[in-house]
């Protein structure tokens, strides 16, 4: 037995549990616990509290509109590999899912956990920042929606007020005809990124989105200008990363740029390789 | 002490139990159960040993808490005995060598079991992705990897896995008298804290390289200035508070916080400097006893004129080791980002005081700051430097 004595509720719903993360001393949310489950046993972490929201009905299911598909926060990743929840991009988020750690962790770890987590290396940040995803927040006064790139604001930081929590994310169906690449940099399987990148191209509609994820900080989202001529083969990746790595402040590291690079590659061969 | 009352399926009987909410699933398996089946190897849901089926799919048991599972269906290792299909299973991992210790063994198989429902098409590359999240130390994976492809090749039953619904209609409450004493723990800055005698190392070994350059709109005369005033120096740098001087050695100590993470770092570094060239160095080490983490870190350091005037440029190179619990989430990105949002702070409030207007100080707003202590050991060195004329 590793972690320090916490108290323990399951929430009963989502306002209850905003009321608890108000009141409660050193309160803090858990979900299916993969990323929170090792800090508490190594006693990185030390709540006075845990409410667990991984059961809630509320924020365990999934609904599609026409514009396309509210993914409740405690919908784990092995339910999105699996199919079990509508993919609105035709499999793009099945095959992000299916990458994400083990099928251990992907069977308990929830896609809100990992999103209200924003390890700068995790999947969905980069994957959700990438198809230009939003998030839903409830709190005491009520909910709000924030687009995913202002979401995540640093390593392990969001704009989650102490006492809100992520109700859902918003995937927009993405246009027709439109392509999507993602690539990420391991050396092992299951292990954290070093580099990664989304390709998204729809150059019709002025849309295409390149980003750039596992930074140690939250993703660069590069400009559409800047998209749409390195889609169109107007612009060296190499320049295009090496502008925003200053714009963003971050120094252009050799290493960590070159990885950058490859995985914007990659992502641009996977998404012109796409069928969807 | 036990308040949390779970009632659960286990290995196909109800079982009802009084567990205390910090217990993790396979502690609770094996030591308030009897099931040592379950293995317990890292403890941080890296190894795989301690995979068990939970709701039918195979998940760690070491960071599942045993609370969490109220009315789930648990199967463990020992459940499998009569089943046909673990019998192959079983039988493939004898013939072909997939275990020597059998320590890793139970894991291996529970997610060999998904394996062979889940993909029945599965080829030698994908059952070593499949399997790769658990861990074996001595046979290799070889002969797991082959005795899971001789099982699918026997055609078994493939059953594809449906998502099992988790949801729970009553709240329940648990309470454990040591919670109220465990979040009053000074988990956050504090005045009692003092600074720990602490060895300094001659050369960080192993370390991991971070250099910056940070521009100060002042010149390198007057940031040199502030520089030197430690007071107002330490009140430049997040979550600082100086302990002491005693000839080249400074002590003190910074209040971090990372995500959910929170650190106290007590810290002393030696130093020297060069007051003619506006450079030096410094080393030293800081212990954060919360987290049970240390970190050794190096630095050289340069202040010059930058280009525009009245700019100066403070350029660092620095080598730092962390190593504890907290190593595995200090990343070098991670740390290069907080580094850089410490930097820029830190940089902003130099200005400021060398334009002589009043700044609130830095160490008000540690809480909410997001910055790992080793990043600021780094920078606690480079200043500490500045105080000290050889």
């Amino acid at each position: 037995m590793k972690p320090v004595a916490f108290k323990y509720d399951a929430a009963v719903s989502v306002s209850d549990g905003c009321g608890a993360l108000r009141d409660g001393a050193n309160a803090k949310l858990i979900a299916g616990g993969q990323s929170l489950g090792p800090m508490l046993n190594l006693r990185l972490v030390r709540p006075g509290s845990l409410l667990d929201v991984s059961t809630l009905p509320e924020i365990r299911e999934a609904n599609e509109t026409e514009a396309g598909v509210v993914i409740g926060a405690a919908i784990t990743h092995a339910e999105i590999e699996d199919g079990a929840v509508r993919d609105p991009t035709g499999g793009w988020l099945r095959a992000a899912a299916a990458n994400i750690a083990h099928r251990g962790v992907r069977n308990r770890g929830t896609i809100g956990g990992s999103l209200a987590h924003a390890d700068p290396a995790a999947d969905w940040v980069i994957v959700m920042t990438g198809l230009g995803a939003s998030v839903t927040l409830e709190g005491p006064s009520g909910r709000r929606d924030v687009p995913m790139s202002d979401f995540v604001i640093g390593p392990f930081e969001t704009a989650l007020s102490p006492d809100e929590i992520l109700v859902s994310v918003f995937v927009p169906k993405p246009a027709k005809d439109t392509r999507w690449g993602y690539w990420k940099y391991m050396r092992q399987v299951g292990e954290f990124a070093k580099a990664s990148a989304t390709v998204l191209i729809n150059s019709e509609a002025g849309a295409s989105r390149i980003a750039l994820g596992a930074l140690g900080q939250q993703p660069i989202i590069l400009s559409s200008d800047v998209a749409e001529k390195v889609i169109g083969e107007r612009m060296e990746v190499r320049e295009a990363l090496h502008d925003a790595f200053n714009a963003a402040g971050l120094p252009a590291e050799p290493e960590n740029l070159a990885l950058h690079i490859t995985a914007v590659h990659r992502a641009l061969a996977i998404a012109h390789a796409d069928n969807n | 002490m036990t308040t949390a009352k779970i009632s659960l399926t286990l290995n196909d009987r109800p079982v009802e139990a009084d567990v205390e909410p910090r217990t993790h699933l396979a502690d609770f398996l094996r030591e308030d159960q009897l099931l040592t089946g379950t293995h317990v190897g890292c403890e941080q849901g890296v190894c795989g040993a301690c995979t068990v089926m939970i709701d039918g799919r195979p998940s760690r048991s070491c960071i599942t808490l045993a609370a969490a599972c109220d009315s789930a269906d648990i199967r463990t290792i020992e459940s499998f005995d009569d089943d046909p299909l673990m019998a192959r299973l079983r039988d493939a991992f004898s013939r072909h060598h997939g275990l020597q210790c059998g320590y890793c063994t139970p894991g291996m198989l529970a997610t060999s079991y998904d394996i062979v429902r889940r993909v029945p098409d599965a080829d030698n590359d994908r059952i070593r992705r499949e399997l790769s999240g658990n861990l074996c130390r001595c046979t290799g994976y070889a002969g797991a990897v082959a005795a899971v492809a001789d099982v699918l090749s026997q055609n078994p039953p493939a059953a594809l896995l449906q998502p099992m619904p988790r949801t729970r209609q009553t709240a329940r409450s648990a309470t454990s008298p040591e919670a109220a004493s465990s979040s009053s723990e000074p988990i956050s800055a504090s005045g009692q804290h003092t600074a720990s005698v602490t060895q300094i190392p001659d050369a960080v070994a192993d370390g991991v390289a971070l250099s910056r350059e940070v521009t100060i709109d002042a010149s390198p005369e007057s940031v040199w200035r502030i520089l030197e005033d430690i007071p107002t120096l330490v009140t430049c740098i997040p979550g600082a508070q100086l302990g002491g001087m005693t000839g080249s050695r400074a002590t003190g100590y910074v209040t971090v916080a990372l995500g959910p993470i929170r650190s106290n770092f007590d810290g002393a570094a030696d130093i020297t400097t060069s007051p003619a060239t506006k450079s030096g160095s410094a080393i030293g080490r800081g212990i954060d006893k919360l987290t049970r983490s240390a970190l050794d870190g190096s630095l050289e350091f340069t202040l010059s004129e930058a280009a525009a005037p009245d700019k100066s440029t403070l350029k660092f190179d620095a080598l730092y080791r962390l190593t504890g619990p907290l190593a595995q989430f200090g990343r070098p990105t991670v740390v290069a980002a907080i580094a850089d949002k410490i930097l820029s702070d830190m940089s902003d409030a130099i200005s400021a005081k060398a334009n002589g207007r009043d700044v609130d100080p830095v160490d008000t707003k540690p809480p909410a700051l997001n910055g790992f202590a080793f990043a600021w050991i780094a920078i606690k060195g480079l200043f500490a430097g500045l105080w000290r004329r050889p």
